[in-house]
């Protein structure tokens, strides 16, 4: 089943996760008669003839070009058909086999088709600063150390699972209020710090100078570094006249300009990330510096970026090839090592109400050291993989990982104190430990389990989300949870219990794929500690996959996911395209995608190659271009 | 408050009255209010959404009318049972495919159909809350209010396919616009505070000062972008001119109509951090009190929780799992027991709302009396994601023109739109039709 699973991006496109022939057993290709005869069969009813149902003729998709001249509408088919829209309920419906055989067959013909005849990529959508993003630009634009990212509601994700997506970052009159009153806030907060008020008051009133000129000097600087890209003149008068005002109501001349700065922390142009201007070429390399800087750093590019901009550099790969590893030694690039990995990895629901439950899992609820460590944890390794430039398949099994001496307690591993133990530091981990990778950790452990014990479900589905990318379908609605043990009752071993999704044909086909996923872990606890039984049980890790791989344990289960780095590789490359571009990936991204792969694993998984080659590829490039304007809309 | 209005009642309101004969200084009161212009007290509209749906066997009550049998789960709304009316058999049609929670909970107030979606072309419906906010915001300083306890879910749901914005929010400005929630008691409070007796003179004629900038700045943007962009700017320039129209509104020097209906003071601000779930929950019902009270909106919602939502009610006795797991109680004793428990005590809140509004007065009515607060869930029974007979409550009896006190059954599969559609015309914004609407719901309003 590996062979041919496939997910949906954001705007319904279907992405075949190939990892072998397209269908399991291989006998039978599946080929265009076979597209055929299933559009025949489930479709052709009702779309065509005169008044095709919807608008939608499938005479249009019959001719060997169609994937290039209706690839929007190849998407869409394959989207509503994998998405189970399609045929209606009442119809009679094709077999899973049958949807996801079609499917792969649309997704494989259309990168072949549409990708070799260079489809327009999408414009970039224009989106706002989310709360993080808001609160580290201001930390750096004054120099302040304050978190205000908790004055704002909390972002909803969207695009590729994160919470940066143009999509879902909505402006409400809630919201409004919160920007007039964070920017006050923070204007406060600056006045009354020296490096703050060193780096605004650039110009003073004084027997030269008038206080409109000084007003014009202090926001001649300061615009420019708040909208991230040069402010003419033209733009900077309406501010200086704002303070004039301000100060003709009263205001001293200092509040005037603490005020006139703080309308601009209100303006779109500092609220909304930079975009290109069509009618300057310029502009490009400062919307490029911003998406660059808000992709590594999550806050805004700083003077050597703008620099780089202005001098039309921001793409030229030898700028980047050195730019790139600099931005990742700064301490800023810590927002990208924690966002990113905290959305791609789920983490972040371990810190609401699904994390292990207090009063069964004490030793985690009553040690905060700890506890901040298992957070962490992922976040660091991260941060060490793309940092030190080693094998993103270190993510699947590693030789080493990231510990501390509260984590190397808590494991149990025969390690030597550090004289920093408090600091989490990369060691090489004893043979056998099982420690490698992400599945070693123990917020995975906890992430994937309920609150009162562990999951071979939720771990095997968050296995095939956040590490394959090929996320299962959803459960029917009227299905009850299968594998609550129930509380009080004796564990009659959740292997038992689960063994009803292979009595039932159609919970059969995604749970073999699940399942045995999930039981590989079961010696890992909650909190993801080593266990040989549970409540008396001998644990039990053995697993079959659909493609007959035996399982046995966690290592078996490395060694599997390592023969499908390919689709691990692919998910990575997804999820860090949909963070940097900020939007959920699209049909036109799908040929990208497939090229940052295939330069990747030509450079040995690089974690470098990676980041170059998103940052390079074309809708990185592309998203700064200017957008089409209204006159061709 | 002028005493004429304070002493003024409508003519519904006596007819409703409670058979105790009416002496002279009423008729008086009558009479006052007919002399003069003053307008009748303000009716007030709230939804609040509980999660994970409602046991129908300890839900609904046996019989129709108005000699109904409380059940176990309703026994909270026994004090205030004249004021509640009870709605069987209502469903949401459009949320029946797709998943088991976003596109029930997303649609329970727009009655639309959502997309599926991850984000990039998120759609739903216009919730009636909005429809009501967008006819008479304009009456008060707030067009309405969003309320919640817990923040907005992160992340896709990659399993089902749908982004957990949907699951996250029931109020949606435009199909394309979820409305954020306030989940902070004080900051609420001071916003009241601010709309209804506004800033400083200095504050606001500096606020509207930035505001006018910023505008500028906004329509000088939105000349370069194409229609999909300039949607997103559109929601930045209504959100920056609802603030332009509330700096105005207090304004001293601006003349206004309104008055608040009650004084607000930032003494009585509750704090920051609630210390308890269910602490969390009472300050937000009484910022909805207190909003209707000052009269400084007409229309709020509140979610309990999220979607899926599994806060953990361990804190009641008898419970020892999360709202989510125990809605799948599998028929299991334990868990029915469990999920038992957790309605009663949505409807323990919901009971506590109305008592709060039913102990201010009005005239001679109640805030309550005047208001029409709906307790919905998106769900029937959580353990089959079922969207048929929703379990559905009205408390209050919107300024008379409710006929409360009575448990309705309609025929199987009744649209839930057709009670939006009625709530609004009680409210003073009818409409033609909402969302899949058949028609005004029938017997619930007094005729």
């Amino acid at each position: 089943m590996f062979a041919s699973r496939l997910t949906c991006t954001a705007a319904g496109l279907c992405v075949l996760a190939a990892a072998g022939p397209l269908t399991a057993g291989a006998e039978d290709p599946y080929d265009r008669s076979s597209a055929t005869l299933f559009l025949g069969n489930h479709c052709r009813t009702c779309h065509s003839g005169s008044t095709p149902a919807g608008g939608f003729h499938t005479d249009k998709l019959r001719s060997e070009t169609s994937f290039v001249e209706h690839p929007d509408a190849w998407v869409a088919l394959a989207a509503r058909v994998s998405n189970h829209e399609m045929p209606p309920t009442g119809a009679p419906s094709p077999s899973l086999e049958e949807r996801t055989a079609f499917v792969a067959w649309v997704e494989q013909t259309w990168r072949s088709q549409a990708c070799a005849a260079e489809l327009p990529l999408m414009p970039s959508p224009i989106r706002r600063l989310n709360r993080d993003e808001y609160s580290a630009t201001v930390r750096d634009l004054f120099d302040i150390q304050i978190d205000v990212s908790e004055m704002f509601p909390v972002d909803g994700a969207g695009g590729e699972g994160f919470d940066n997506a143009a999509e879902t970052l909505f402006l409400s009159p809630l919201l409004a209020e919160k920007y007039l009153a964070t920017a006050k806030f923070v204007l406060d907060v600056a006045a009354k710090e020296f490096k703050s008020r060193t780096k605004i008051f650039v110009g003073r009133p004084g027997p030269n100078k008038t206080e409109v000129e000084a007003a014009r000097e202090i926001l001649a600087k300061f615009l420019p570094t708040a909208f991230r890209r040069p402010v003419d003149s033209a733009a900077i008068a309406p501010y200086v006249r704002l303070v004039q005002r301000a100060r003709r109501r009263g205001l001293d001349f200092e509040s005037a300009v603490f005020f006139g700065l703080r309308s601009a922390l209100v303006s779109p142009d500092f609220l909304f990330h930079v975009r290109a201007d069509a009618s300057s070429p310029a502009s490009r390399q400062y919307a490029l510096a911003s998406r660059l800087s808000y992709f590594l750093w999550g806050s805004q590019p700083d003077e050597l970026l703008l620099d780089i901009a202005a001098a039309g550099k921001m793409d030229d790969p030898a700028v980047l090839d050195r730019l790139v590893p600099r931005m990742l030694r700064n301490d800023r690039a810590l927002e990208f090592f924690s966002r990113f990995t905290e959305q791609w990895l789920r983490i972040r629901e371990l810190e609401g109400t699904h994390g292990p439950d207090p009063e069964l899992f004490p030793e985690y609820a009553a040690d905060a050291e700890l506890r901040g460590d298992i957070l962490l944890q992922p976040v660091f390794f991260f941060r060490e993989v793309f940092r030190e430039n080693r094998s993103v398949l270190e993510f699947l099994d590693s030789d080493g990982t990231v510990l501390t001496q509260p984590l190397i307690a808590h494991l149990g591993l025969p390690l030597k104190k550090k004289q920093d133990g408090k600091n989490p530091n990369w060691m090489e981990l004893p043979e056998g430990s099982g420690r490698g990778g992400l599945l070693g950790m123990p917020s995975i452990s906890a992430l994937a389990s309920h609150p009162h014990r562990t999951s071979p479900v939720l771990r095997g589905v968050w296995i095939l989300d956040s590490i394959l990318g090929t996320p299962p379908p959803a459960p029917p609605p009227d299905v009850a949870e299968l594998e609550e043990p129930g509380e009080g009752k004796t564990v009659k071993s959740i292997r038992e219990q689960l063994s009803a999704h292979s009595s039932s044909p159609s919970c059969a086909s995604c749970h073999q794929r699940i399942d045995p996923l999930g039981f590989a872990l079961e010696n890992y606890d909650v909190l993801g500690r080593w266990r040989d039984g549970d409540s008396g049980v001998p644990v039990d890790a053995t697993g079959r996959l659909p493609d007959g791989t035996q399982l046995d344990g966690p290592a078996s289960l490395k060694a599997a996911l390592l023969e499908r780095k390919h689709l691990f590789l692919r998910n990575l490359a997804k999820r860090l395209l949909g963070y940097a571009l900020g939007r959920g990936l699209t049909a036109s991204d799908t040929c990208a995608v497939e090229s940052i792969v295939t330069q990747v694993e030509r450079q040995e998984y690089s974690a470098w190659a990676l980041l170059r080659e998103v940052i390079r590829s074309e809708p990185f490039l592309h998203a700064a271009a200017p957008s089409l304007g209204p006159e061709r809309q | 408050m002028p005493a004429s209005r304070a002493l003024r009642i409508s003519r519904r309101a006596l007819l409703r009255g409670s058979g105790v004969a009416l002496g002279l200084p009423w008729l008086e009161a009558m009479a006052l209010g007919n002399d003069r212009s003053d307008p009748p007290s303000p009716v007030r509209m709230a939804a609040l959404y509980m999660p994970n749906g409602a046991y129908p066997a300890t839900w609904t009550p046996a019989t129709a009318g108005r000699n109904f049998e409380l059940t176990p789960s309703l026994e909270p709304l026994a004090d205030v049972r004249q004021q509640v009316t009870v709605l069987s058999n209502l469903w949401n049609e459009q949320a029946k495919d797709g998943d088991g929670h976003y596109v029930k909970e997303s649609s329970i107030l727009t009655c639309a159909r959502i997309k599926k979606t991850q984000g990039a072309d998120l759609r739903n419906g216009v919730s009636f809350d909005q429809v009501a906010a967008k006819a008479r915001g304009h009456l008060t300083p707030l067009p309405s209010l969003e309320l919640g306890v817990t923040p907005v879910a992160v992340g896709n749901d990659a399993v089902v396919g749908y982004t957990r914005v949907y699951g996250s929010h029931i109020s949606w400005s435009t199909p394309t616009t979820p409305l954020a929630r306030e989940l902070n008691p004080r900051a609420v409070y001071e916003r009241l505070f601010r709309a209804a007796h506004g800033s400083s003179v200095s504050e606001t004629g500096l606020d509207s000062l930035l505001l006018d900038r910023v505008l500028q700045d906004a329509k000088r943007l939105r000349k370069g972008l194409g229609s999909a962009d300039r949607a997103r700017l559109d929601e930045y320039l209504a959100s920056m001119r609802s603030l332009e129209k509330r700096v105005r509104w207090s304004d001293p020097t601006e003349h206004s109509n309104w008055k608040p209906l009650a004084k607000l003071d930032l003494r009585d601000a509750p704090v920051e951090r609630p210390s308890s779930h269910s602490e969390h929950v009472r300050l937000m019902l009484d910022m909805i009190a207190v909003a209707f009270q000052s009269d400084t909106t007409r229309v709020a919602t509140f979610m309990f929780g999220n979607a899926v939502s599994n806060v953990s009610f361990r804190f009641l006795d008898g419970v020892t799992s999360g709202h989510h797991d125990v809605s799948h109680h599998a028929n299991e004793e334990q868990k029915l027991a469990e999920y038992k428990i957790i309605n009663r005590w949505h409807v323990e809140q919901y009971a506590y709302l109305l008592h709060r509004l039913a102990g201010m007065p009005e005239g001679p009515s109640t805030v309550l009396d005047n208001s029409m607060i709906l307790f919905a869930s998106a769900l029937s029974d959580g353990q089959k994601h079922d969207p048929h007979k929703l379990p559905v409550l009205i408390g209050g009896r919107g300024g008379g023109r409710i006929d409360s006190g009575q448990h309705l059954i309609y025929g199987e599969d009744h649209p839930l739109a057709n009670l939006y559609m009625a709530l609004l015309e009680a409210f003073g914004a009818p409409v033609e039709r909402f969302a899949d609407s058949s028609g005004p719901l029938r017997g619930m309003l007094a005729s």
